[in-house]
């Protein structure tokens, strides 16, 4: 690549810990907010909104001073929040170009994005600086673009106090653009700063126009790298990061939170965010776990897996309301932390003959709700397991895979007759048998005395001798008549281990 | 108009129903025990769930035995099957009883399936590891014990513990959870139907509350029926009511009357199945609306219908 194929977009959030903050408080966006960073009671401003500027704060202040100001909302430096809207910034910008390098600073972001080459994707470099910006506009961070083809350059025209939040710098009048900037969009060491104070220096300009030899031989090397920066020629090696993507959100509560529906309103918002990101690569949230931090150091952990991926926040919020309804947390919540799992958003034609079936997102909040009525283990399909076991089954959950195309053949020749159903008596009721000989002769059911017409059996079942558990029952088919001529069919089983007599079913 | 119908497999009732049971309404079965309506609950959705339709079944009393299920021939992945009033301790097998069979016995289940799909441990000739002790460990001292003549060997005898663990204490009969009181069970499943209902793309939802008592069914209020009708039309679901007793009243397109079966007595040694009977109560839409009086009286429909189930084991016949 040659040197004048060059050109770098710098993004530049400034006062990134209140924006990493207010992102997911919008409600706080218009009001004078503080940061306060540091431990108690040395605490003291570290970043604050525009509108707490404008009132007289600054960097800086201790809470003494702050305390002196009303209706200012003071909030505590959060170094999670700040990488979870860090990671958000780096994979916003990672959609634009696959080389972005990462400058950090303390009280700011700013990272540099390798766009050469990217005109044919994004149109020029204006509108590639535009549509980044309204893209970290959907994330809630105000920032501003610079481009330039010299790396610092970028920096430093990101840096300045301009009104724009677009900049860019023709190629070749680098130095030109710099020269009216101030000489604090350079990292100055103090010392530095004190002698260009001495000098006169205040402007970039100032500084490229010193002769080169005369301003090493007085501030060494620095000077050399120094007046570089300044004149817009410094080179760079370009490292660019590779950020994991992962779709996690996270929020400390100001104050603990007992109510479920407080809780869900922060969540929406953090959904919103992970929902964004995900459409930003044409991902759906296939699954959402959400971590309450406890009162007491305990992590409430609780996953929605619906049958499909969607991006619906609504269905979202609705599974995660039901989920943590069903499963409350035991203490008050005191941060949150949403783990997104992305899935693709495959959308499937369905056939024009093909039969009505539920929609499956729909379908996944019905059984949620249906889950929270009757209990989790009691919805779902049936799987028969392989054993001759009563109840020998599983409930799985129910899902409904749209992909599958239901066979086109007609279904396998019906059964010639009717086959009895079983109605299974679940636990087994207790009838008090008579016997005559081996076989049942009559018995107490229901309160109700039946005299056994027929008796066939006795079946015997057993379990699996290699197995640890044991069990072993007597199975009686029974046709008996009531002193009132109504009959009934049964299936009386004779536990051998406890030796009890149980009404396991009626045929139907 | 035509009307839509779906056939419940079986021969005599389709024919005396015109084709079948009717779509977007509510079809109530009722009869007392062994009559045979969770046989034709079962052969309707059968043909359901063979057309890739999904079904759902409300199971009031917790009565359904995935197994008659299966064997009716029900695509079992396509039905949604809701357990109304089933307690935390009665879903765990109460059958069980374990012992703790000393470790030793025992072969290891490992979860890797091997090559020769032996399925328990790994290779075959690990199995026989230590074998020789293993069986001696298991027979008694006194069956390897040095016959007179030979040299006495001083053995301890060990008693063999098996351990039986606590039984579950039983609970006594009369004392139940709230969950499994009829009334409490009637509530969880008729709002699990609401929603189910609700939600639409369901062909069949049948209320199975066969097993419950007719006073407890019959408090349903008849608004819910006609909600329920409402919504079946809507969604073009067959709901079918199992019942006692007739609950839903004119809500209800069809009401059909089991008689109480009679076994069949083809064998001595096998149960063979039950010969059923059924009538038809009352049935909507059946005449054609028309102008005319006629002077005679017009011909009647039969309203009864008979057949026999058979069981799998009673062989072909």
């Amino acid at each position: 690549m040659t040197k004048s194929a060059e050109i770098y977009a710098c993004l530049y959030a400034r006062e990134f810990p209140t924006q990493a903050l207010l992102r997911l408080r919008p409600e706080l966006r218009d009001k004078p907010c503080v940061v306060m960073d540091g431990k108690p009671p040395l605490q003291e401003v570290c970043s604050l909104t525009r509108k707490a500027r404008k009132l007289g704060m600054a960097h800086g202040m201790t809470q003494v001073e702050v305390d002196t100001f009303s209706g200012v909302t003071v909030l505590e430096r959060s170094a999670r929040e700040e990488a979870a809207a860090r990671e958000a910034l780096l994979e916003c910008a990672g959609c634009f170009s696959p080389r972005v390098e990462e400058v950090s600073y303390d009280r700011s972001f700013l990272c540099v994005l390798d766009i050469a080459g990217m005109k044919g994707l994004f149109g020029p470099p204006e509108a590639l600086a535009r549509s980044l910006l309204t893209r970290v506009g959907a994330l809630r961070i105000t920032a501003c673009v610079a481009v330039s083809s010299n790396f610092h350059a970028a920096i430093a025209v990101a840096k300045a106090p301009l009104p724009l939040s677009v900049r860019v710098v023709p190629t070749g009048e680098e130095s030109m653009a710099l020269a009216a900037l101030p000489l604090t969009v350079l990292d100055l060491g103090e010392q530095q700063a004190e002698t260009f104070l001495l000098w006169g220096i205040r402007t970039l300009g100032m500084l490229a126009a010193l002769p080169e030899r005369e301003l090493i031989s007085r501030l060494g090397q620095a000077g050399k790298r120094l007046r570089q920066l300044a004149r817009g020629e410094a080179p760079h090696l370009f490292q660019p990061v590779e950020p994991a993507f992962t779709l996690r959100e996270r929020m400390e509560l100001d104050s603990p939170v007992e109510v479920l529906d407080a809780l869900m309103f922060v969540a929406n918002l953090m959904l919103e965010q992970l929902i964004l990101r995900a459409t930003a690569r044409v991902l759906a949230l296939a699954s959402v776990s959400i971590a309450l931090a406890l009162e007491g150091g305990a992590i409430h952990t609780r996953t929605v897996r619906p049958a499909l991926p969607t991006n619906d926040r609504q269905i979202w919020i609705r599974l995660l309301h039901l989920a943590l309804e069903a499963h409350p947390p035991q203490a008050a919540v005191l941060g949150v932390t949403l783990d997104a799992e992305p899935g693709s958003t495959g959308q499937v034609q369905l056939g024009l003959f093909s039969p009505q079936l539920p929609e499956p997102s729909r379908l996944d909040i019905t059984l949620a709700r249906i889950r929270a009525i009757v209990g989790d283990e009691n919805v779902g399909r049936a799987v028969l397991t392989d054993t001759h076991q009563l109840d020998g089954f599983r409930l799985e959950t129910f899902s409904i895979d749209p992909f599958e195309i239901p066979s086109a053949q007609p279904a396998e020749a019906p059964p010639a007759t009717l086959r009895p159903a079983m109605r299974r008596l679940r636990p087994p009721e207790t009838v008090f048998v008579t016997f005559q000989g081996p076989r049942p002769r009559a018995f107490c059911f229901r309160q109700r005395r039946y005299s056994v017409e027929r008796a066939y059996g006795p079946w015997l079942t057993n379990s699996e001798w290699w197995s640890a558990t044991l069990w072993g029952c007597e199975q009686w088919d029974l046709v008996a008549r009531a002193p009132d001529g109504s009959a009934l069919c049964g299936c009386l089983m004779r536990d051998v281990l406890r030796d009890q007599w149980k009404m396991a079913g009626l045929y139907d | 108009m035509i009307r839509p119908v779906t056939p419940t497999g079986v021969r005599e009732i389709d024919a005396l129903l015109d084709g079948g049971l009717p779509v977007g309404a509510i079809s109530e079965i009722t009869g007392p025990e062994t009559s045979g309506r969770t046989a034709v609950a079962l052969s309707f959705l059968r043909h359901l769930t063979h057309a890739g339709r999904v079904c759902a079944w409300v199971d009031v009393s917790d009565t359904l035995s995935p197994e008659s299920a299966a064997v009716a021939g029900i695509d079992l992945t396509r039905l949604l099957w809701v357990r109304c009033g089933v307690s935390k301790d009665a879903t765990k097998p109460s059958a069980d009883y374990k012992f703790s069979l000393p470790e030793k016995y025992l072969i290891v289940a490992s979860k890797k399936k091997r090559l020769h799909g032996g399925g328990c441990g790994g290779h075959p000739r690990n199995e026989v590891k230590g074998l020789p002790n293993a069986v001696s460990g298991l027979l008694r001292p006194v069956a390897i014990a040095p016959r007179c003549a030979e040299p006495q060997r001083r053995v301890r005898a060990e008693r063999e513990t098996f351990v039986p663990q606590a039984q579950p204490s039983l609970p006594r009969a009369g004392v139940r959870s709230n969950s499994s009181k009829p009334w409490a069970r009637i509530e969880q499943a008729l709002r699990a139907t609401d929603l189910l209902l609700q939600a639409g793309g369901f062909s069949a939802i049948v209320l199975d509350m066969a097993s419950i008592a007719p006073e407890h069914a019959s408090r349903v209020l008849l608004a819910t029926w006609f909600r329920y009708r409402a919504a079946a039309e809507r969604t073009q679901a067959s709901f079918l009511l199992l019942t006692q007793h007739p609950c839903a009243k004119s809500s209800g397109d069809l009401l059909l009357k089991f008689q109480p079966g009679e076994a069949r007595r083809d064998e001595s040694t096998v149960f063979t199945g039950i010969e059923h009977r059924l009538e038809i109560e009352r049935q909507r839409f059946t005449q054609a609306p028309t102008n005319v009086i006629p002077l005679r009286k017009s011909p009647q429909h039969a309203n009864t219908a008979e057949w026999q189930s058979q069981t799998t084991w009673a062989g072909a016949r």
